[in-house]
């Protein structure tokens, strides 16, 4: 029978958008995306003007009186400018503003550049590829408005969080600085160090967010990250030609605001390249095609090496790229830090003072090696390997997150076993990582002529750190759910992190030190191992993975 | 005949939340079987606690006499799943995905894998991101049918595809039939099911409101009529009519609800003069409520 549609009906008037769907953050795109932004920003926010509070407490504890504060001085003007400069510009660094600024500048930049990396690289193209942005974008005004509203709610996150940076620099410097050794910090160069941190982290997201509709969200968050990495050590180490002279750190290189020293109109350049690329970034997100992205050709793994053959293979299979890209990309930092650690370890041999300077303040570090150096890089090394090993345990949980699990479980494959294959393939992960690690440490010591020594063994207290946490993220992702697996993990790796480096200063209790796994590794770059934190590693691993494979078996799958 | 899945007053909730009630099931070994329902009624959820991915709040679930919680993988090792939703290894061709799952199983004749990729005219060779949604949907049939299971449990398992291919799975559904195999289908469309299945169950907020043959699903069919008549409508001509209900009279509309043959209610309508005649078929979430209503049902 014939339907007949009768009259069209009359549009309804559109109620105007309520206080609280505004408030709740579905008033507009804008308010969407900030809504969205919020974990990342209270993490962001949380762990920047945290680490400005403890630090300038932990910075006030260990240099406490003038002749320590000389000490330090003497101690960093004593290194090669290469080591020295990788950090930031030394000045001032009898105060703390000066020591701040030198010892963790760089690290608040490239930590709040990763963050506008990973957010404005995936705020489109991320939404893009799920096919969400479709939708979004299909509603009555251009693609330019969606674009801007969704930049505009990352810039207001950021600048948030840039505010609670400068504000809680300021108190830290108030409520731990001594003043009679100029450690106060005024709101100015409060506000001059966070605007530096924003706008470096813009630049460098906004690189990103250009790169996005053409590469996509991977593709343009590798090679912004690649290049921040890149442009902060041909800085640092003045080297790579002419490479430094396009990096925002080397623009910006005088303007050490906690140090009352400013630089405006480098800092302005960083801003103006920053919004450059902001614009281009929406222009080409308005003229491209929605979601085509060109990405980036890279070599294809072999198909033996995708791993068709079984739950194991599989699981490895799935992780290699991973593995491979944090295995390399731990190898090129190993063999820039060895190759230096070498070189210095050489230069401080050759001279006995320098030796007497160096044991009394590092008495238990033989810095004549590179083995030494690179353990005092240890805690760094650490914080990468833990976060490699959350990515693995995230990858083993996209299983069940991303709705594999359903179809692979509905096989003859027990649940108990794709946990345990997934555990040992995620720590067959760690065991690629380590090496290729420790091949970068070798080639690197090597090439800075002297030898490696213990240091490529003592790379395998990665792998077992690594190894731990990958245990923990299973154990919560068989016991709880895999949605929280990797994120706790993560959690784990920060807070152990924090513990280690901040209960010496803080004179915090030994045994809430002793919490901190690392604290029980021992010195293994020169060859001493601690049996303890060997037992815990393993004993760790193994009993979180059996926990996950307990746990499984016992909950719904999501 | 065996039964080949048996629930007994399977319930599932998410705390607060309702998942199925009281479900009772039988489906018997060689049985098409179709599992209807608007979506969110529990179809997922049923099938979901069958495979033992979730499990049951209260009641038993029994695949070949198996209860499903106590050994999973025995029941696995016999059945071909489809999920109403899912997603495979980006990086995998189709053709690498299949392979993976058929070593996962073991027991795969590549030849008759061959045979599926052709009928469903599949290309094997591109990655799974780069498929439509209906050529990821035959991967996952194609995964789901390659070992010959015993069972099938498909979840709306022609989401996506086109009506050719559709056909083509109609097919492959009646030869497994044929060789003695049992398919437990969930859908939304009551034609799809009409036309593959030899029983139905019916569910709707999280309750079996009725099992029986698929004949019996066209006694639930009716039309919803709507004519125009010049001046007052002879809503009494009508009322006495065989399987005519729900008259209501608005100015010179007169609508009303007709079950089984509609040619009296035309013939009448002639008679009366009438202006202009609308008919049509409602939709099956409609069809449930005019049936059942709001209120829940007993199991037949």
């Amino acid at each position: 029978m014939a339907a007949s549609a009768g009259a069209p009906p009359v549009a309804a008037l559109i109620p105007a958008i309520s206080l609280r769907s505004r408030i709740y953050g579905f008033g507009s795109i804008y308010g969407k995306t900030l809504r969205d932004s919020r974990l990342a920003f209270i993490i962001a926010a949380g762990l920047l003007g945290g680490m400005a509070l403890v630090m300038g407490a932990a910075i006030g504890q260990v240099f406490p009186t003038p002749a320590s504060r000389l000490e330090i001085d003497k101690l960093i003007g004593s290194m090669p400018a290469a080591m020295v400069n990788l950090f930031g510009k030394p000045e001032k660094l009898g105060t703390l503003g000066g020591y701040m600024s030198w010892k963790y500048g760089a690290l608040f930049a490239l930590g709040t550049a990763l963050w506008s990396i990973l957010a404005l690289s995936g705020t489109l193209a991320g939404e893009a590829s799920k096919g969400s942005l479709d939708i979004v974008a299909s509603a009555p005004f251009g693609k330019r408005r969606v674009a801007l509203e969704k930049l505009a709610a990352h810039v207001t996150a950021l600048g948030l969080a840039m505010a609670v940076l400068a504000a809680m620099t300021t108190i830290s410097s108030n409520a731990f600085g001594d003043a009679a050794m100029g450690d106060q910090i005024s709101p100015l160069s409060s506000i001059g160090f966070a605007l530096w941190v924003g706008l470096i982290a813009l630049c460098f997201g906004g690189l990103a967010f250009t790169l996005g509709p053409i590469l996509g969200r991977s593709g343009s968050a590798g090679v912004a990250a690649a290049g921040m990495v890149l442009l902060w050590v041909a800085s640092g180490l003045q080297s790579l030609g002419v490479l430094a002279t396009f990096s925002p750190f080397h623009w910006t290189v005088n303007h050490v605001a906690l140090a009352g020293e400013y630089d405006w109109p480098g800092l302005a350049l960083v801003g103006l390249v920053a919004v450059l690329f902001l614009v281009i970034g929406v222009e080409l997100f308005a003229r491209r095609d929605l979601g085509v992205t060109a990405g980036l050709s890279m070599p294809g793994l072999p198909a033996p090496a995708l791993g068709v053959h079984g739950s194991t293979s599989r699981a490895f299979g799935d992780q290699l790229p991973r593995a491979l890209s944090w295995g390399i990309g731990m190898g090129i930092w190993g063999v820039l830090l060895a190759s230096l650690v070498g070189t210095f370890a050489k230069q401080i041999s050759q001279d006995s003072s320098l030796v007497g300077t160096f044991k009394t303040i590092f008495p238990s570090e033989d810095l004549t090696s590179a083995g030494g150096w690179l353990q005092l890089y240890a805690q760094l090394f650490l914080i990468a390997a833990g976060f490699a090993a959350a990515t693995f345990v995230a990858k083993w949980a996209s299983d069940e997150t991303d709705g594999r699990l359903e179809m692979v479980l509905a096989t003859p494959l027990a649940r108990a076993r794709w946990v345990i294959t997934g555990a040992i393939a995620a720590i067959l992960s760690v065991v690629v990582m380590t090496v290729l690690f420790a091949a970068g440490i070798a080639i690197g010591a090597t090439a800075g002529g002297v030898s490696p020594g213990d240091a490529i063994l003592g790379s395998a207290y990665l792998g077992l750190y690594a190894a731990a946490i990958v245990g923990i993220g299973v154990a919560v992702g068989g016991l709880w759910g895999t949605s929280i697996a990797a994120e706790i993990a993560a959690v784990v790796v920060l807070v152990t992190y924090l513990i280690d480096l901040l209960a010496p200063p803080l004179k915090l209790p030994d045994w809430f030190h002793q919490l901190a796994l690392t604290a029980h590794l021992g010195q293994p770059m020169v060859g001493k191992w601690d049996a303890t934190g060997i037992v815990a590693c393993l004993a760790i691993a193994a009993v979180g993975i059996l926990l996950g494979a307990v746990g499984i078996r016992r909950r719904d799958i999501a | 005949m065996p039964s080949v899945i048996r629930t007994e007053k399977l319930t599932k909730s998410y705390g607060s939340h309702r998942g199925i009630v009281e479900v009772d099931l039988e489906v018997q070994k060689g049985e098409v079987f179709g599992f209807l329902g608007p979506n969110g009624a529990g179809k997922t959820t049923t099938i979901r606690v069958l495979l033992d991915l979730i499990r049951p709040t209260s009641g038993k679930a029994y695949v070949f006499d198996i209860e499903s919680s106590a050994d999973p993988t025995a029941v696995h090792r016999r059945i071909g799943y489809l999920p109403g939703e899912f997603t495979l290894y980006d990086r995998l061709t189709g053709g690498q995905t299949l392979e993976y799952f058929g070593n996962l199983r073991g027991g795969v004749d590549r030849a008759y894998r061959a045979r599926l990729i052709e009928l469903f005219d599949l290309d094997p060779s591109r990655r799974f991101r780069e498929y439509s949604k209906g050529n990821k949907q035959k991967v996952g049939l194609i995964a789901a049918l390659q070992h010959r299971p015993e069972l099938l449990i498909l979840d709306e398992p022609t989401s996506g595809l086109d009506p050719l291919v559709q056909q083509t799975f109609f097919e492959l559904l009646r030869e497994a039939g044929a060789e003695g195999r049992t398919a437990f289908l969930s859908s939304h469309i009551l034609s799809e099911v009409e036309k593959s299945c030899g029983r139905v169950a019916i569910i709707r907020e999280g309750r079996i409101v009725q099992i029986g043959k698929v004949d019996a699903l066209r006694d639930l069919a009716h039309h919803q009529v709507e004519m125009r008549f010049a001046g007052d409508p002879p809503a009494a001509e009508f009322a006495n009519l065989p399987g005519v209900s729900d008259i209501a009279v608005e100015d010179h509309l007169l609508r009303l609800r007709v079950f089984g043959s509609i040619t009296p209610v035309v013939q009448a309508a002639a008679r009366a003069g009438i202006v202009d005649f609308l008919s049509r078929e409602p939709s099956l979430e409609e069809t449930f409520l005019a049936q059942y209503g709001r209120e829940s049902v007993e199991v037949n």
